[in-house]
């Protein structure tokens, strides 16, 4: 019975839910999925992080390039993210070029990286103008279901944290860089973005951590970034229903809660390989 | 988004009209139609109002490796989109027929016919030079895109200036426009296109045809030619025959067209160079017609906003300040942490056929979390720091609070019963 | 460790500094002409101060089968950079105007069909996201869709001295330490779409919205006068 009103009519559905301030899946509207994190998934990486948020599954890979800085910046290395959202994750994805989701959701990454400052270029630069780190972010999606940019903030975030740079020296007289494999060292994070995505059902009712069928019910979506010290990195909402400023208010205060949820969880987990080491 | 097809009547009418010589717009058969010719802000950006057919181009550059079979040769790149702004025929993206057909006509005209002097544009042989990019916008059709799009292209490239660049050794120095003065290019001549369209297999003519006309025409000869009656390119197509007398017609036709007008755009650049001279505002924004009752501008308006700081402080003090304190993160096994309360490592089913088997699955999870909490990892993969080991939901659901776990449970409860 | 994570954050005292009296908070002058290209349904050209973007909208008409939704309207839209081909940015900009077209339009009056919306970039200097939206409320205005409400977009910057400038051009964007660009809709002023740049404290966030709000009514009056003007019978 159930399972066929919930066919017949989601939005119904959810909303007999939502009166009762819960949601279809046991949660209170202001409570994230359960965040599961694992750092250094993929060995062969510079740094990597797969995170779980209830069945949503990112895993970010980090891959360090040598390169030379481009005219306008000589002083400065790169940082390219690339959001990739293939048809395994979810049926809605074909195959072939990236979708507007995931164009919008690696621009967004960018400026995500951007804003926040979370590493600085300057550090990636090895030699002005000639040799410079290039940070190639890749985040994919291993399995849909709503929210997937704030797990690929997480999984950035938490990636970035786990890349180890091996030492780079300039041969003096061939003027070619060596690369010392077994000295390495981490990057230097100046800044904790997290991000907290919304949703908007009937024009009023706010909910956090929002489900892939959520996503697609509701009237609007937003996700604030904030950092360590509570100033926000973005506030993106691509447009939807008007939210007042007021109820933007109550996201951004539940945006630092989760912020510093988050940010304990990974400097827990970092600490954790670390101790073991 | 698919055009609306032409009528059957519409079209009788049309080839009736031009049997009479006639045109739907009053023009006679070798008119025009009113050409307007404005500029934006920036070098090398141009409009071209042909009748209500508009365009917009505009020229960039860029330093880059020449051709390597051209060292001190610069690039010259055409680009010719057809927005979807212009008629919802035209589709984001994609290469039609049409768009290769204008872009192939507008590098003949341009590029073959060696109009512009791009030797000039080397800076270090083999090494550097500059490419100039034209990007060519339809923004409304109306008919002979190829005449507006060429009018547009060379106009654009004649009002267009290169920065200046200074050379030592190798290095390449860009000066921006307030430490040198803009170099334009050197051109030397300037190709105009110029269409005839023929209907009944070639009996009647008409030039400069309308988006009307171009649907019921048989053929299409596009003449290239410059103010000096020199033919730079020409193109039939449609597939009709033409006589030598009909092309010679036509190219006569076009030299006379053409010397009006290059006329015309000479007398434009000089317009909007005497414009930029006197310092007065220039570009698009002065272009905007002020009688048109669908035309309105505003001045510099001011905002108050002597009650936004407290507006401001007001929601920020109202609002509820976020929790100090936040729920301990669990880490069960070095690498892996979780926040949360349920467990979703994919382990649990609430369907009941599955609980044997998750129990089972269970105590193999307990015996792997035993032995990687005794510290001897010796399993699956190869990565020395850590693998991802399959968390126990019970494990975590007691290290959190049992009173939520309760909760989950009983709200699990009442979904299945819903289900049934 | 575990209670470094909560001292750290403090987001009271930053409320404190940073109050800035914004000294010279203005628009620059903008205008419109609508209905000005001849094959799309509606068309508009918005202009603020250099800045110029061309909208045309089409339809409601015909819908390519693949992109039918059964209980509205379809709307697609473009953006087109002046130079070269839409790369990412652009897309992230479709999708903004995109969303804040479809919260204010009523799509739900035309199922199974396709609009288009086509912006056009003619010129950039700055505040380029919200000159793109005032041209496609203005162009959706022209083809006469039905709406529910009306939007305009309004950039804030703030400099490094912490004031707020509205309407920045090129330059000042490039100066500035974050930058902000709200859709506010007409009935109720809240914010229907909002995209932010660098990083900026609370306190300042909630300034600009209340400025960005203050604007609109400047933006929305000038839709009024735009309308008087086309529609009554001595102008």
């Amino acid at each position: 019975m159930a399972a066929g009103f919930k066919t017949a009519e989601p939005l119904e559905y959810h909303r007999s839910f939502l009166k009762e301030n819960c949601r279809p899946d046991g949660r209170e509207l202001s409570e994230s999925r359960t965040t599961t994190l694992n750092i250094g998934s993929i060995s062969t990486a510079d740094g990597s992080a797969l995170v779980k948020m209830g069945n949503t599954t990112i895993i970010c890979g980090i891959k360090a390039e040598l390169a030379n800085p481009t005219v306008e910046a000589p002083g400065k290395g790169y940082i390219v993210p690339n959001v990739d959202l293939p048809p395994l994750c979810s049926s809605r994805f074909r195959p072939g070029p990236p979708g507007e989701q995931a164009q919008a959701a690696s621009q967004f990454i960018a400026d995500v990286i951007e804003s926040s400052e979370v590493i600085k270029t300057e550090d990636l630069c090895i030699d002005r103008g000639k040799l410079c780190w290039v940070l190639y972010c890749d985040m994919m999606c291993l399995d849909y279901d709503g929210n997937i940019l704030d797990a690929c903030i997480i999984a950035l975030l938490a990636a970035l944290k786990n890349t180890q740079l091996p030492e780079v020296t300039i041969n003096k007289e061939t003027c070619a860089p060596e690369v010392n494999p077994e000295k390495r060292c981490g990057l230097h994070i100046h800044k904790h973005p997290v991000g907290a995505s919304f949703c908007v059902f009937d024009d009023s009712i706010l909910i956090v951590d929002p489900t892939a069928e959520e996503e697609s019910l509701s009237t609007a979506q937003l996700t604030v970034v904030t950092d360590e010290e509570g100033r926000l990195c973005s506030l993106h909402k691509p447009g939807g229903t008007s939210l007042s400023g007021e109820k933007l208010q109550e996201c951004i205060s539940r945006a630092t809660a989760r912020q510093r949820e988050i940010q304990k969880l990974i400097d827990k987990v970092i600490h954790s390989v670390k101790t073991a080491q | 988004m698919k055009d609306t097809p032409l009528s059957n009547c519409e079209r009788d009418f049309l080839l009736k009209a031009i049997e009479e010589k006639k045109r739907l717009d009053g023009r006679q058969t070798y008119d025009y139609r009113r050409i307007k010719i404005t500029f934006g802000t920036d070098y090398g950006c141009c409009f071209v109002d042909l009748g209500k057919t508009r365009v917009m181009a505009q020229v960039s550059c860029e330093l880059v490796a020449p051709k390597e079979n051209r060292p001190n040769e610069g690039i010259m790149f055409f680009n010719i989109e057809l927005s979807p702004m212009a008629s919802p025929a035209f589709e984001q993206g994609r290469q039609s027929e049409l768009s290769v057909k204008l872009n192939r006509q507008l590098e003949r005209c341009l590029r073959n016919s060696k109009c512009i002097d791009t030797e000039s544009l080397c800076v270090v042989s083999g090494k550097t030079v500059w490419q100039i990019r034209v990007d060519v916008h339809m923004l409304n059709n109306d008919g002979n895109l190829m005449d507006a799009s060429s009018i547009a292209a060379i106009t654009a490239l004649c009002h267009f200036r290169r920065p200046d660049v200074g050379i030592q050794g190798e290095e390449v120095t860009v000066y921006s426009p307030e430490e040198r003065d803009p170099i334009p290019l050197s051109i030397y001549h300037m190709p105009i296109s110029v269409s005839f369209s023929f209907f009944q297999q070639g009996t009647y003519l008409l030039v400069d045809p309308c988006e009307r006309e171009e649907r019921v025409m048989d053929g299409l000869l596009m003449i290239a030619m410059n103010k000096h009656r020199e033919i730079c390119s020409i193109q039939s197509s449609g597939g009709i025959m033409l006589l030598k007398e009909q092309v010679m017609r036509c190219s006569k036709i076009a030299s006379v067209k053409v010397s009006e007008i290059t006329e015309l755009i000479s007398e434009a650049l000089q317009n909007d160079k005497a414009a930029r001279k006197a310092g007065g505002r220039c570009g698009f924004a002065e272009s905007m017609p002020q009688e048109r009752i669908t035309a309105l501008k505003t001045d510099e308006t001011p905002v108050e906003t002597t009650d936004a700081t407290e507006r401001a402080n007001d929601i920020v003090q109202r609002a509820e300040a976020p929790p100090q304190t936040v729920p301990s993160p669990v880490v069960p096994v070095p690498g892996v942490g979780q926040v949360g309360q349920q467990n979703t490592w994919g382990l649990e089913e609430e369907e009941e056929e599955d609980e044997e088997q998750e129990e089972t699955r269970m105590e193999e999870d307990q015996d792997e979390d035993e032995e990687s909490g005794g510290g001897d990892v010796v399993e699956i993969s190869d990565s020395e720091e850590e693998e991802v080991v399959v968390l126990h939901p019970e494990t975590t659901g007691k290290a959190k609070n049992t009173g939520s776990s309760s909760h989950q449970q009983a709200a699990a409860a009442s979904q299945k019963r819903q289900k049934k | 460790m575990t209670s470094s994570a909560c001292d750290t954050a403090s987001p009271r005292c930053s409320s404190m500094m940073e109050v800035c009296e914004a000294s010279s908070v203005s628009l620059r002058e903008f205008g419109c002409e609508q209905s000005l290209l001849s094959r799309p349904d509606g068309s508009s050209s918005f202009v603020q101060g250099d800045t110029s973007v061309m909208a045309g909208v089409y339809g409601p008409a015909e819908v390519k089968v693949s992109k039918e939704i059964y209980d509205r309207a379809t709307l697609e839209v473009l953006v087109q950079p002046k130079v070269g081909l839409p790369s990412v940015r652009e897309r992230s900009q479709e999708q903004c105007v995109r969303e804040t077209c479809e919260a204010s339009l009523l799509l739900s009056l035309h199922p199974r069909s396709a609009l288009t919306l086509v912006l056009q970039v003619l010129h950039d200097d700055g505040s380029l996201l919200s000159c793109c939206l005032n041209a496609a409320c203005m162009a959706l205005m022209d083809a006469g869709l039905p709406m529910s409400c009306l939007f305009c977009g309004v950039t804030c910057a703030i400099n490094t001295e912490g004031e707020i400038i509205t309407d920045p051009t090129a330059a000042q964007e490039k100066e500035s330490r974050a930058l902000m660009t709200f859709a506010i809709d007409s009935t109720e002023r809240r914010v229907m779409m909002s995209s932010t740049k660098g990083s900026f404290s609370v306190h300042e966030l909630q300034q600009c919205i209340a400025v960005s709000q203050e604007a609109s009514e400047k933006i929305f009056q000038f839709y009024r006068d735009s309308v008087k003007r086309r529609y009554s019978k001595t102008p």
